[in-house]
C-alpha cells in the first residue's frame, strides 16, 4: 500500500523499513562513574537496512529515455554549461523567487493539516498553469471548497507587512470568488490603518468576502474528515466557525544567498 | 557614452520590476534567475487587483519583448566583486539539455522520464519529472540536474553522500569509506560527533524520517577497526619542496596538513599547545562521545602520511609567531576558541579557581586526566553543547547532583536536541528561565549561587525572544563547583603586538572567503578562530579550503 504522510507518497518496499534506525546505547546505570561511549553502533543489518532507506535523491539520472523517445533530435546532454563573465556599473539586489517564510504560530495547524495551506501555496492553486488547473480545492480530498478562512499568520508585525499581506489576502479572494460559485471567504488580520485608507472601502464591494479585523488564534480538528475549527477574536470577542480550507498569510524570509551577498557588497535588499 | 549596464539579481516580481524601470531609464539590463523561468507569474502584494484583470502580471510580457533587456534564466551568480564602482560578475548559465528551437511540444520525453519529484515550484503540490516546461508560455523545455543532491550540498565538506550510503545498501563498507576519506579523513570521529546538517536537509523526512547518515559513516569507518584493517593514506609521487606550519592539530589543521600532503608537500608541520591531539574533539568532546582511542588512530593515519605534529609547543611562547612566518613558506592557523567566556557576575573573579571554573578548562583537565574534585553539586550554565557535556561529564564523575541553569526555554536551546534529551535521561537537573545574579562563598570557597528566573519578552535581531528577569525572583542553589559554559572566544596573543592582521570585532581572523588567506601574505586561518565556536565539519571544510588557498599560492609565487 502506497502511504501518506502530509499529502505525500512513498512506496514502501519489503526490505526498506520506513522507521529511521535507533542507536543502540548502554543503560543509564552502566554510565554512572565511567566515560565508557554511550551509542554502540548500529549491527550490520541494520547499517544495511537503513542505508536502503536513502532515495538517492538526484535530479536527471541520466538514464537517456527521453533522449531514445525524443523523435526531433532535440534532447542533447552535450549541450555546456555556459560561464560569462560580465562586467556591470550597477547591481540590484531582489529577494527572488525563493519561497521560505518567517515561521508563524504554530497553533494555526500548518503542517498538522492538510488543508491548511500557506499563501504561496494558495496563489499557485490559484494560477491557470498551477497544480489543480486553476481551481479552489482541498488538498485533503479534493472537493471544491466553499469556505475559505484567510488568516494573518505574523500578527505582531510592522504595518507595511501587515498591509502588503492584506492587499495579497484580498487579491487572492477576488480571484478565488472569481472561479468559484457560492464560495463565502473569511480574511482574518489586524486590518492596519494603511489598508483603511487605501483599500478597504473597495474591498468592502467584493461579493462573498468579509474581511475581520481581529487576531486568528488557533486552527483545530477533530476527525480527519472533518471541518477546521478556526478561533479568532473580534472585537475582543473570541470566535470559532467551520472551513473546509484555511490559507495562513505568511512574510517572506530573505534566501541566505541573498542576505550575505548583500552582507558583502554592502547593499540593501530592494 | 555607452548605455548603462545594470545587473538584476533575482527574476520574481520585484526584479521583473526593477528590471523595466532600469530599461525604461535607458539602461542596459540583465537580470538573472536561478529558476528556469522568471518568476513574475506572482500576484502583486502592493496592489489591489480587479476581478477583470489579467491574472499573469503583464510585467513579464514587456520584460520578455525588451531590446534592452536580457533574460539569463537557469543561471546561478558564481561570485561577485566590487572594483572602483565597477561591479564583476563570474555566472554559470546552466544548460537547458534541450535544443527548444527542435523540440515539437509532443511531451514525450516527459511521459518516459522515471524521475518523479516534488514540484518546488508548485510548492510541492504536486510531482514533475526532470523533463520540465515549467513555462507554459514559452513551452521553453530543461531538463533539470542539480549540481549535488540536498544531503552534500548541506554538507560544509559536501561529502558524496548518496554514494557512500548506496555503497553500504550494496554491503561494500570499505568501498564506501574511501569515498569518504577522499573528503575527509576524520569518517570514525565525525561519525560520532556531526550535527549532521545533511540528516536536517535530508528529503526522506517529507516521507517519514530522515536517513541516519551521521551513524552510517561511523558504521563503515567501525568496520575498518573490527576487521583490524590498517590503512595507508597514498600522497604522490612528485613532491613539492615549500615548507608548510600549520597551528593547532585540531580538525582544521588535520584537515589542511591531510589536503596539502595529498597534493604532494612533503616539509608539513603541526605545533599543538597541548599534548594531545584533536583540539577540541579531545579537550572538548568527552571520552562517552567519542573515544580517545579512535580519535589517536585516525590522527595516527594521518602523521603517518609524514606530516610530523609537535606536542607542547604554544606558538607565542616556544616559538614566537613571527620566526615561524620567517622558517615558513605558508602558515595555516587553525587554533580553535579554548577560552571560556565570563559570566560577569559579582563573585565571580573572587572565587575563580575556588570552585568556579569555566568549561574550556573544566572538560579539559578532565579530558587530560586531571579532573577536579568532584564533590557536592555542580551548577553548569549555558544552554549550548558545551554545558551540556560540561553537565555529563560532572555527572559521570561523580557530583552528587547535576544543575545546567538556561535563561531561555528548552525550545531556544542551542545544544542538540539529543544531547538536551540524554542529559535529562541521565537525572541532570535542567532549570530553564534561570539566569545567575552572584557566585556565593564561604571560607574562601564557592559556596553556591544566587539566581534569578526570567521570562520571555520582546523578540531581539537573531528573532529569539530576549530573556528578561522576575523582579523579585531570587532564590539560591547550594553548590561547591560552579561551571560557566556560555560561549568560547579566542586567544590571539600569540600573534603578539603588531602583527597587522585584520581582526573583527568579535576577536576573530578576517579571511577571503574563496582561499582562507589572511591580509598577511602567506598566512591563512580558518576553523574557530576564524568563525568562533563552530561544528567540527565547518572547521574540516575551512582546512581544506586552505590547503586549495595555500597550493594555490605557493605555485603561483
Amino acid at each position: 500500500m502506497i502511504y501518506e504522510k502530509e499529502k505525500r507518497y512513498i512506496i514502501p518496499f519489503d526490505d526498506v523499513p520506513s522507521d529511521r534506525a535507533e542507536m543502540p546505547e548502554i543503560t543509564v546505570d552502566e554510565r554512572r562513574r565511567n566515560f565508557v561511549e554511550v551509542e554502540t553502533g548500529f549491527p550490520e543489518e541494520v547499517a544495511v537496512a537503513e542505508a536502503k532507506r536513502c532515495l538517492s535523491c538526484r535530479r536527471c539520472l541520466g538514464c537517456a529515455l527521453c533522449w531514445a523517445e525524443c523523435k526531433p533530435e532535440a534532447i542533447n546532454f552535450d549541450i555546456p554549461d555556459e560561464e560569462l563573465d560580465l562586467d556591470f556599473a550597477e547591481i540590484v539586489l531582489t529577494k527572488g523567487q525563493d519561497n521560505s517564510f518567517h515561521p508563524f504560530n504554530s497553533e494555526l495547524g500548518y503542517g498538522s493539516y492538510a488543508d491548511v495551506i500557506t499563501d504561496l501555496q494558495f496563489e499557485r492553486m490559484l494560477s491557470p498553469t498551477g497544480p489543480t488547473d486553476g481551481l479552489v480545492v482541498s488538498p485533503l480530498d479534493g472537493e471544491i471548497a466553499t469556505r475559505i478562512a484567510i488568516v494573518q499568520g505574523n500578527t505582531d508585525e510592522d504595518e507595511t507587512h501587515l498591509l502588503s499581506s492584506l492587499v495579497l489576502g484580498v487579491n487572492e479572494s477576488i480571484l478565488a470568488l472569481d472561479k468559484t460559485e457560492d464560495l463565502e471567504v473569511v480574511l482574518v488580520s489586524p486590518v492596519c490603518q494603511a489598508f483603511k485608507e487605501k483599500f478597504l472601502s473597495d474591498s468592502e464591494k467584493i461579493g462573498g468576502l468579509k474581511i475581520v479585523d481581529g487576531v486568528p488564534e488557533s486552527v483545530e480538528k477533530g476527525q480527519k474528515e472533518e471541518p477546521l475549527k478556526v478561533t479568532f477574536s473580534e472585537d475582543g470577542q473570541s470566535k470559532k466557525e467551520n472551513f473546509d480550507l484555511v490559507v495562513v498569510l505568511t512574510k517572506p524570509k530573505v534566501s541566505p544567498e541573498i542576505a550575505s551577498l548583500s552582507k558583502k557588497l554592502k547593499q540593501e535588499i530592494m | 557614452m555607452e548605455d548603462k549596464k545594470v545587473l538584476i539579481v533575482g527574476g520574481g516580481p520585484d526584479g521583473v520590476r526593477a528590471a523595466l524601470e532600469k530599461a525604461e531609464d535607458g539602461a542596459m539590463v540583465t537580470i538573472l534567475e536561478k529558476f528556469p523561468t522568471l518568476g513574475a507569474e506572482r500576484i502583486p502584494r502592493d496592489r489591489l487587483i480587479k476581478p477583470d484583470e489579467a491574472f499573469a502580471n503583464p510585467d513579464l510580457d514587456k520584460v520578455r519583448n525588451h531590446s534592452d533587456i536580457k533574460i539569463l534564466t537557469y543561471s546561478d551568480l558564481k561570485k561577485v566583486t566590487r572594483e572602483n564602482g565597477t561591479v564583476h560578475a563570474n555566472i554559470l548559465k546552466r544548460s537547458l539539455r534541450i535544443d527548444n528551437t527542435k523540440c515539437n511540444d509532443c511531451k514525450a520525453c516527459i511521459k518516459v522520464c522515471p524521475v518523479n519529484m516534488f514540484d518546488d515550484f508548485d510548492e510541492a503540490f504536486s510531482f514533475r519529472t526532470a523533463v520540465d516546461y515549467c513555462n507554459s508560455e514559452t513551452s521553453e523545455y530543461n531538463i533539470y540536474k542539480e549540481d549535488m543532491p540536498v544531503c552534500q550540498q548541506a554538507c560544509p565538506v559536501n561529502l558524496d553522500i548518496r554514494t557512500y550510503v548506496g555503497l553500504i545498501a550494496d554491503g561494500k563498507y570499505l568501498d564506501s569509506l574511501a569515498t569518504i576519506r577522499d573528503r575527509l579523513p576524520l569518517p570514525g570521529s565525525i561519525g560520532r560527533v556531526c550535527p549532521h546538517p545533511c540528516e536536517t536537509a535530508c528529503n526522506r523526512q517529507y516521507l517519514d524520517e530522515a536517513i541516519s547518515i551521521c551513524f552510517l559513516k561511523r558504521y563503515v569507518a567501525d568496520v575498518e577497526i573490527n576487521e583490524e584493517i590498517e590503512p595507508v593514506y597514498e600522497t604522490p609521487e612528485k613532491k613539492h619542496p615549500e615548507k608548510i606550519a600549520i597551528i593547532g592539530a585540531g580538525p582544521a589543521g588535520l584537515t589542511c596538513a591531510y589536503d596539502l600532503a595529498r597534493i604532494g608537500y612533503k616539509h608539513i608541520k603541526i605545533f599543538e599547545a597541548l599534548p594531545v591531539p584533536g583540539g577540541y574533539l579531545w579537550v572538548g568532546i568527552p571520552e562517552y562521545r567519542l573515544p580517545k582511542k579512535l580519535l589517536q588512530r585516525e590522527v595516527d593515519l594521518i602523521s603517518n602520511m609524514g606530516i610530523d605534529i609537535q606536542y607542547n609547543t604554544r606558538i607565542g611562547k616556544d616559538i614566537s609567531f613571527e620566526d615561524l612566518k620567517n622558517d615558513y613558506d605558508a602558515v595555516f592557523i587553525g587554533a580553535g576558541c579554548h577560552r571560556g567566556l565570563k559570566l560577569r557576575v559579582p563573585g565571580e573573579d573572587e572565587y575563580e579557581g575556588k570552585g568556579i571554573v569555566d568549561c574550556v578548562t573544566f572538560l579539559r583537565d578532565q579530558a587530560l586526566g586531571n579532573p577536579m574534585e568532584a564533590k557536592g553539586k555542580l551548577i553548569v550554565i549555558g544552554g549550548g553543547n558545551a554545558a551540556i557535556d560540561s553537565a555529563r561529564v560532572g555527572w559521570r564523575m561523580g557530583f552528587d547532583e547535576v544543575y545546567i541553569l538556561y535563561r531561555r526555554t528548552k525550545k531556544e536551546m542551542p545544544a542538540n536536541p539529543w544531547e538536551i534529551d540524554a542529559a535529562e535521561h541521565e537525572g541532570v537537573i535542567i532549570q530553564y528561565l534561570a539566569a545567575p545574579v552572584e557566585i556565593l562563598g564561604k571560607n574562601g570557597r564557592v559556596s553556591g549561587m544566587k539566581c534569578i528566573k526570567m521570562e520571555l519578552g520582546e523578540s531581539d535581531e537573531s528573532g529569539r525572544r530576549r530573556p528578561v528577569p522576575i523582579e523579585g525572583s531570587e532564590y539560591t542553589i547550594d553548590a561547591e563547583t560552579i561551571v560557566p559554559a556560555i560561549s568560547q572566544g579566542t586567544d590571539l596573543e600569540f600573534l603578539g603586538e603588531d602583527h597587522g592582521f585584520d581582526i573583527n570585532r568579535w576577536n576573530t581572523f578576517e579571511i577571503d572567503e574563496e582561499t582562507g588567506a589572511t591580509n598577511v601574505p602567506g598566512v591563512f586561518a580558518g576553523g574557530d578562530v576564524v568563525t568562533g565556536p563552530g561544528i567540527a565539519i565547518g572547521a574540516i571544510a575551512a582546512g581544506k579550503k586552505a590547503a586549495t588557498g595555500i597550493h594555490k599560492y605557493l605555485r603561483s609565487k
